[in-house]
């Protein structure tokens, strides 16, 4: 061993080679990371507050406006209509895959079926496709013409006539809650499997005993015992679907007649969109956003607050 | 649990297995439909095929150049998955089990970015690659998306590399390795099973992503497989090729089936990990 190594191996902090090395270890292991972390999220996070303050359309000069952007935001309509969307989409899809994932959830581990093994791994499938795999088979589904879905009404003798799902201002909306809600349950399905197995056995054969009901072991048991675990689900779809524009670009792209624009779409159409580019309005509405979601978080904690649970 | 078999056991394997069906009914359906003639799928969507059309295949692959964006699809999502999961694993090293100055602070940063929402610093990131010169480049998605932190993937890999014995660094520098050598020869190896859970999801993220490479990527000989697949689509209203289509959108799908089906167990058992750390 040579004086290097030596001097290397003992343990004094701070002195020589050893600290040299430990410097450099952690300059190469951290620096990469942090400055792209600093670059790419934390920079254009503080930048969208500034360029909200803009009128921009990213080619000609940045011109500042100050507020104006925001009191234009209070009166434009659309950001009102893709609000209201919004408000269906966050009460419609987080009720609607948190009950049925509940309900598969539920059977797949209380219920001894053979096949339920094989279910489980069906059910999961539809999280490893891709949002734009997710969209176009749904678009086929829906489709008017050769629709899988008009194909079965047909054989149950309904006559639907080309009616387009996805086409309709009625019908639209409703038709996107379905794949958003089809390509979640699976994950949360997982996830309540999970957080059901973890209840104690003794506690199900206690209520067998004294004679209680399939559906009163659910309700008085198994969901009050997971309620932390829907917790974090519930936040978890909420928040997505406010974030989540994907699907519906794909789908219908806000239409027919805006009857399906959510917020995160319309900022989307208006700083990328075919038209016009407006930096400064989208980033307005982005910080607008924002708030919604920190208010919506708060408005979960309020109604669904985090409580202790003990087998 | 002793389980009777009643009327309700009946229906309740019937919701079982319609959610299954409802999964796997469309996917075989499209299979079904891409092996047709227009012709005949406009026909009857329900009828038999008179014979296997393979050449939908051959025809979606070349009309759609999807070896094209095949290939650029393995590069983006190839060197991001070893550049990120190599970072991803440097990091978690050097932010749970190495003691430094500044470590609580880096860490709050980080932790930061759990209440960051990202959608609203999309026009300021879009500016900044354009700034960079980064825009409609591969490698320039590669790093938006590889550099930065993930605290899911951190909490993830530095929670398995934290149950490692804590000796394992000391008892290796008194034999003579440098850090490098340590991370290298002991970490690496120990927490195989932490990267590669992190590198799945990385995998399908990154295979996945479409956001990202749709606003950035616009020469289509750099599409993704996801991008070139939604531009098809588009186009589909003038040229009514469904069954070309759905050839596509099969071959698309090939990858994540062949890769749900080699780690199945493991994309599971790390969704619930992920998940229940947020």
């Amino acid at each position: 061993m040579n004086a290097g190594h030596a001097q290397a191996s003992r343990k004094t902090p701070g002195s020589g080679k050893a600290a040299r090395q430990k410097a450099i270890f952690l300059i190469i292991a951290i620096a990469p990371s942090l400055l792209g972390y600093f670059l790419f999220t934390l920079y254009p996070n503080v930048m969208s507050v500034y360029y909200s303050l803009l009128q921009w359309d990213g080619l000609t000069d940045a011109k500042f406006v100050g507020l104006d952007n925001y009191a234009y935001l209070i009166k434009d309509h659309f950001v009102l209509r893709a609000l209201v969307h919004n408000v269906v989409y966050i009460v419609a899809v987080p009720a609607l895959t948190v009950l049925i994932s509940l309900l598969l959830a539920y059977l797949l581990n209380n219920k001894s079926y053979k096949e339920n093994a094989f279910y489980k791994i069906v059910y999961f499938f539809t999280n490893v496709l891709s949002t734009v795999v997710v969209a176009l088979l749904w678009s086929f589904i829906f489709d008017g013409s050769f629709g899988l879905l008009n194909g079965f009404l047909e054989l149950f003798g309904l006559n639907m006539n080309d009616f387009y799902w996805l086409g309709d201002t009625r019908t639209a909306i409703w038709a996107l809650v379905i794949p958003m809600v089809w390509g979640g349950v699976g994950l949360y399905v997982v996830i309540f499997i999970n957080a059901m197995g973890a209840i104690p056995k003794s506690l199900y054969e206690a209520a067998h005993l004294e004679g209680a009901r399939p559906m009163e072991i659910l309700f008085g048991i198994t969901i009050p015992l997971i309620r932390n675990v829907i917790r974090v689900c519930v936040v978890f779809v909420v928040l997505g679907t406010l974030k989540g524009f994907e699907i519906i670009m794909i789908l219908t792209n806000g239409g027919p007649e805006g009857s399906t624009d959510v917020v995160g779409l319309y900022m989307f159409n208006l700083a990328f969109g075919k038209e016009a580019h407006s930096y400064g309005y989208a980033s307005a509405i982005g910080m607008f956003l924002f708030v919604i979601l920190v208010g919506a978080k708060l408005i979960i904690d309020k109604v669904y607050p985090e409580k202790d649970v003990e087998f | 649990m002793a389980e009777r078999r009643t009327l309700a056991d009946g229906i309740w394997r019937l919701v079982l297995l319609l959610w299954a069906l409802s999964i796997l009914f469309p996917v075989a359906w499209i299979f079904y439909q891409s092996v047709r003639t227009n012709a005949d799928f406009f026909q009857d969507i329900w009828a038999l095929p008179s014979a296997m059309n393979w050449s939908n295949y051959t025809k979606a692959w070349n009309g759609y150049a999807i070896g094209k964006s095949l290939l650029n699809t393995v590069y983006y999502v190839g060197v991001g998955l070893v550049l990120g999961t190599f970072l991803t694993t440097l990091n978690a090293y050097a932010l749970t089990r190495m003691t430094f100055k500044g470590r609580k602070l880096i860490w709050g940063l980080i932790m930061l970015s759990l209440f960051l929402p990202g959608i609203n610093a999309l026009v300021p990131q879009y500016v900044l690659m354009k700034s960079l010169d980064l825009t409609n480049s591969l490698t320039g998605l590669i790093i938006l998306d590889s550099f930065g932190e993930n605290v899911f993937f951190l909490m993830l890999l530095g929670g398995f590399m934290s149950s490692l014995p804590k000796d394992l660094e000391e008892s290796a520098h008194i034999d003579g390795a440098t850090l490098f050598q340590t991370f290298w020869k002991i970490i690496v190896p120990l927490s195989t099973p932490g990267i590669v859970t992190v590198a799945i999801f990385k995998f399908l993220g990154l295979y996945n992503n479409f956001l990202a490479p749709f606003i950035y990527l616009s020469d289509p000989a750099k599409y993704t497989i996801g991008v070139n697949m939604y531009q098809a689509n588009m186009k589909m209203q003038y040229t009514s090729d469904w069954v070309t289509m759905f050839a596509g959108v099969m071959i698309v799908m090939v990858p994540s089936i062949l890769f749900y089906v080699l780690f199945q167990r493991r994309i599971m058992e790390g969704a619930t990990m992920g998940a229940m750390k947020g």
